[in-house]
């Protein structure tokens, strides 16, 4: 579906969306909001996205990661590539994009990944309890306070699992259907 | 004995990996395991002959009072040490008989699993632990039958026996819990001593047929044999350890094993000797109707096995002492036997009877193995076969009301397995031949070495019965019997009524050996029996059984999501007006008429929106209408909630209707045209069911209303979700906090439902493929 209006704002909105719905997700123990909503905001708008865009470009904008590298010489220290590479991947990747020696690797993140990473986190949670000879999702909280989030405790790491795998859920099936 | 088993379960799963890094030498460890197990057993045995039962209790469900109990006592000992001192030789015997073969790894690892699963089994001192590992063996007999699983007949046969042994194992898992019921406890020490109360119980009977159904399956006993020939599909190792000494046994096992607690009875005594009788005979019958020599092997195991359970049957001291000192002799020379059927296929090629002759000079070993394990089978002298058919005659005819019967039963099949015995222990090597059978390769010490030790061992026990056999036997009798016994086994008793009927049994199966080709040509004249017999009954039943779940499959699981849904909705309303029906309140309609005048206004313009949507929507001829209107219906939902005070239910409410309908845009351009596919009347079907479910539900809403809720529930978490859950939205802290384990349920679901979507609409089946 190519809306022009739609496809323009809907990168604008993105970030905004995603923001809304990390702070939603924080804000869940106090007031209305929560993992699960959260979630929900979030993959809306990356539905959104590919409603406008198709699949494709969704995954390749969001779910992508280029990793640029090139074998480490004979020679060359360890120390010496590893500074290199970290530099060729955060402040040069627009250049070396195009350099020739340079060899472009991609990962990607798949939805199911995300999945998976949010079930671990939620099911990871609970066994924070076991450790400490507690029952299973026995909570444990910290006795600081950061703005925004709020008191970090074992309780917000499940909500954080929710939101992810909300997410991953979602944008399985839309990559799904809308990809055949 | 806890780490015996342990470190089989281990090895077993380490086999494939060992086989990697060992190549040929894998069977070097593998044979190991047995053998030190064999040993410590030994180290064990002066202390369980000087009469202690020895006990070890390991905590496994203390809960359901089922305990890893492990039990060790003459009988089990004896078993214990036939398994284990079997497994050592079997173990590298595989290694020469499958030597080259790429799944060697897991053929030891199945061969291993089931080892240390039946010697779970004979040690086990709980009858549910024992029930495990009886299942244990049943799994790993199918997986060892199925082994060379390219072949069609080697599938089928190992479903058999899964399925005969399965079908056993279900009935004795019943039996064994109500044998736990009327004895009143799992322990099987206990058990044994509890054995008047047990036959006494109402439950007897019922615990009695289920039990025989589940030894009977397993040892094969009419009419459940047949699986047994069929299995001869496995590997001659295979069929050597589990299928003639150790698994078809454990049904005989377990009837010894269970004797003192449920023996003694009419019911047993005169079901046993008669499926043990018939068993006996027609096994007999059988044997001499084949050619092949694993089949005829499997026949005489079947008869042998009967015998066995007759023997149980008779309960006498000395039918059950002629019962163990049978079972050892045979398990000896019909396992020597295998091995020996296995090394002619293995060097031949070739398995029938009527081809193989001359083989005493290229296979020296192995024929040596032959005739000694054949003249222990026929019950020749100085041999460990000899004491045993002389007790088993002794046995039969005590005085009782059947003693000629069961006289008859044993000298029937003794002179078939006199017969059997010649054919195979003297016919195969050392008849003089024209033409000997070429061989593809020369023996091997590693084929040949294994039964020539097997076949000596039963000449060593025969010559020199007192020296440890006597004891491990007497015990193994007495933890039958119960109480102390003394007997000697002698292999000289005089010139007696049994010394005669032995030669005379030696000389009529001389006789039937030599008109054994006549018996074979009558071979085909029983094709008619054998279509009424239980083997056809068996292939019968299951593909009845296949055709009528396929039947039943296509009735239920239509594929149309609109039968699926109708048939919860209508399962769910009869369910909740049956309840209601019966003992539900009446609905006070009069003074409830009163609160509609307290309607807000924002109540009535939904309703205003809803109502009309929902007509409009049935109406609706375009799928996009139909979608747009029921985001209408969902957000109006969604108002409702915001004005009943849940900003959570609505928050979630409006989002996952946004995700509906902007999912249903992306894909709508696939769909297929929007068309009404069923008839007017049908649709009106489903009309009527979402009235009648919408009505249920209004009124079950109604009702619970009628009454103030009085439930602590909502103060404790209004009380300690900020207190515990530190967090001042209580159903957000519900979700996470009080009952995340709920929460963590539903999102398993959520992640099992998208890889469940990812199957249906990714890997979508081509025509004509198999689901």
């Amino acid at each position: 579906m190519k809306t022009v209006i739609l496809a323009v704002a809907i990168r604008i909105l993105i970030p905004i969306f995603i923001i809304f719905s990390v702070y939603t997700l924080f804000r869940g123990h106090n007031h209305p909001g929560g993992g699960f909503i959260g979630g929900l905001i979030g993959a809306i708008a990356f539905v959104f996205h590919t409603m406008t865009h198709g699949p494709q470009q969704t995954v390749d904008t969001f779910l992508k990661i280029n990793l640029y590298g090139y074998p480490r010489q004979p020679n060359q220290s360890r120390s010496l590539y590893l500074m290199r590479m970290m530099r060729v991947n955060v402040w040069r990747r627009r250049k070396m994009a195009y350099h020739p020696e340079i060899k472009e690797r991609m990962i990607r993140v798949e939805p199911i990944y995300i999945i998976a990473t949010g079930l671990l986190l939620a099911a990871g949670s609970g066994v924070v309890g076991l450790v400490f000879g507690q029952p299973f999702m026995h909570a444990y909280w910290a006795d600081f306070y950061i703005p925004i989030i709020g008191k970090p405790g074992t309780p917000i790491l499940f909500d954080i699992g929710v939101y992810l795998l909300v997410i991953g859920v979602v944008l399985k099936i839309t990559f799904v259907m809308s990809e055949e | 004995m806890f780490l015996a088993i342990l470190a089989g379960f281990l090895l077993a799963f380490a086999a494939p990996m060992l086989y990697r890094w060992l190549g040929k030498w894998v069977y070097v460890p593998m044979a190991l395991l047995p053998l030190s197990i064999f040993i410590y057993l030994l180290t064990l045995a002066p202390a369980v002959l000087g009469g202690n039962n020895l006990g070890e209790v390991q905590q496994w469900a203390p809960s359901l009072n089922v305990n890893l109990h492990f039990f060790l006592d003459g009988l089990s000992l004896l078993f214990a040490l036939l398994i284990t001192g079997f497994g050592t030789l079997i173990m590298i015997y595989a290694g020469g008989y499958l030597k080259g073969h790429p799944l060697l790894g897991r053929f030891y690892l199945y061969l291993t699993l089931f080892m240390t699963a039946m010697l779970g089994l004979v040690l086990a001192g709980n009858i549910i632990s024992l029930f495990i590992f009886w299942e244990l063996t049943s799994i790993s007999s199918y997986l060892l039958i199925g082994f060379g699983h390219d072949k069609e007949t080697s599938r089928s046969s190992a479903l058999q026996a899964l399925l005969v042994t399965g079908l056993g194992g279900l009935a004795l898992m019943a039996g064994l819990i109500l044998v736990g019921m009327a004895g009143e406890t799992y322990t099987l020490s206990e058990l044994l001593e509890r054995g008047h109360v047990v036959t006494q119980h109402a439950l007897y009977l019922p615990a009695l047929v289920l039990i025989l159904l589940g030894a009977f399956t397993k040892s094969a006993q009419f009419p459940f044999h047949f699986w047994l020939p069929n299995a001869m599909a496995a590997p001659t190792p295979v069929s050597a350890y589990l299928h003639s000494a150790t698994m078809v046994k454990a049904g005989v096992y377990l009837l010894a094993r269970l004797t003192p607690v449920m023996g003694g009875t009419d019911e047993w005594q005169y079901t046993l000797m008669l499926i043990g009788g018939v068993t006996t005979i027609l096994g007999a019958l059988l044997a001499t109707q084949h050619v092949d020599l694993k089949a005829i092997l499997a026949y005489t195991t079947i008869s042998a096995l009967g015998l066995l359970v007759t023997m149980t049957g008779i309960g006498t001291a000395p039918a059950l002492e002629a019962m163990v000192v049978f079972l050892l002799a045979h398990a000896l020379y019909k396992g020597t036997f295998f091995l020996v059927a296995g090394n002619v296929d293995h060097a031949t090629g070739t398995r029938d009877l009527t081809q193989l002759t001359g083989l005493s000079g290229s296979m020296r070993f192995t024929a040596i193995a032959a005739l000694l394990a054949g003249m222990s089978m026929a019950g020749l002298l100085p041999f460990f076969g000899f004491i045993g058919k002389e007790l088993v005659y002794e046995a039969t005819l005590e005085e009782s009301p059947f003693r000629w019967m069961l006289f008859a039963v044993s000298f029937f099949s003794g002179m078939v397995f006199v017969a059997v015995a010649i054919a195979i222990g003297y016919g195969v090597f050392w008849r003089r031949a024209v033409k000997a059978t070429p061989l593809q390769h020369p023996d091997k010490a590693m084929l040949y070495l294994p039964p020539v030790i097997l076949a000596s061992t039963g000449l060593v026990f025969g010559l020199l019965p007192g020296f440890f056999v006597t004891p491990l036997l007497r015990r193994a009798a007495e933890a039958m019997l119960g109480v102390e016994q003394v007997f000697e086994l002698a292999l000289w008793h005089g010139f007696n009524l049994v010394l005669g009927l032995s030669l005379l049994t030696v000389a009529l199966g001389y006789v039937v050996y030599r008109f054994s080709n006549r018996l074979l040509s009558y071979a085909n004249r029983f094709n008619g029996i054998y279509r009424l017999g239980p083997a056809n009954l068996y292939q019968l039943s299951l593909k009845g059984f296949l055709a009528g779940a396929t039947k039943i499959t296509a009735a239920i699981q239509n594929g149309y999501l609109r039968s699926y849904i109708a048939a919860i909705i209508t399962a769910h309303i009869a369910l909740i007006v049956l309840s209601l029906w019966k003992d539900g309140p009446r609905l006070e309609l009069t003074n409830r008429l009163q609160e509609l005048s307290q309607l807000r206004m924002y109540e009535v313009v939904l309703l205003l929106m809803i109502v009309p949507a929902l007509i409009f929507l049935f109406k609706s001829r375009s799928r996009l209408t139909s979608i747009a209107v029921m985001g209408i219906i969902g957000y109006s939902m969604a108002l409702f909630y915001i004005l009943f005070g849940a900003p959570d239910v609505a928050a979630t409410q409006l989002l996952i209707e946004t995700l509906t309908v902007v999912i249903f845009v992306l894909i709508l351009h696939k769909l297929p045209a929007f068309r009404y596919l069923s008839h007017a009347s049908e649709r009106y079907k489903y009309v009527l069911l979402s009235l009648a479910f919408g009505a249920m539900m209004t009124y079950v809403i109604l009702i619970v209303k009628q009454y103030p809720l009085d439930s602590q529930l909502k103060a404790y978490y209004g009380e300690n979700s900020y207190l515990l859950g530190q967090g001042r939205n209580i159903v957000n802290v519900i979700l996470v906090d009080f009952r995340a384990l709920d929460t963590l349920g539903e999102i398993v679901v959520l992640a099992v439902a998208a890889i469940g979507i990812l199957a249906m609409l990714k890997l979508r089946m081509q025509k004509g493929d198999k689901p």
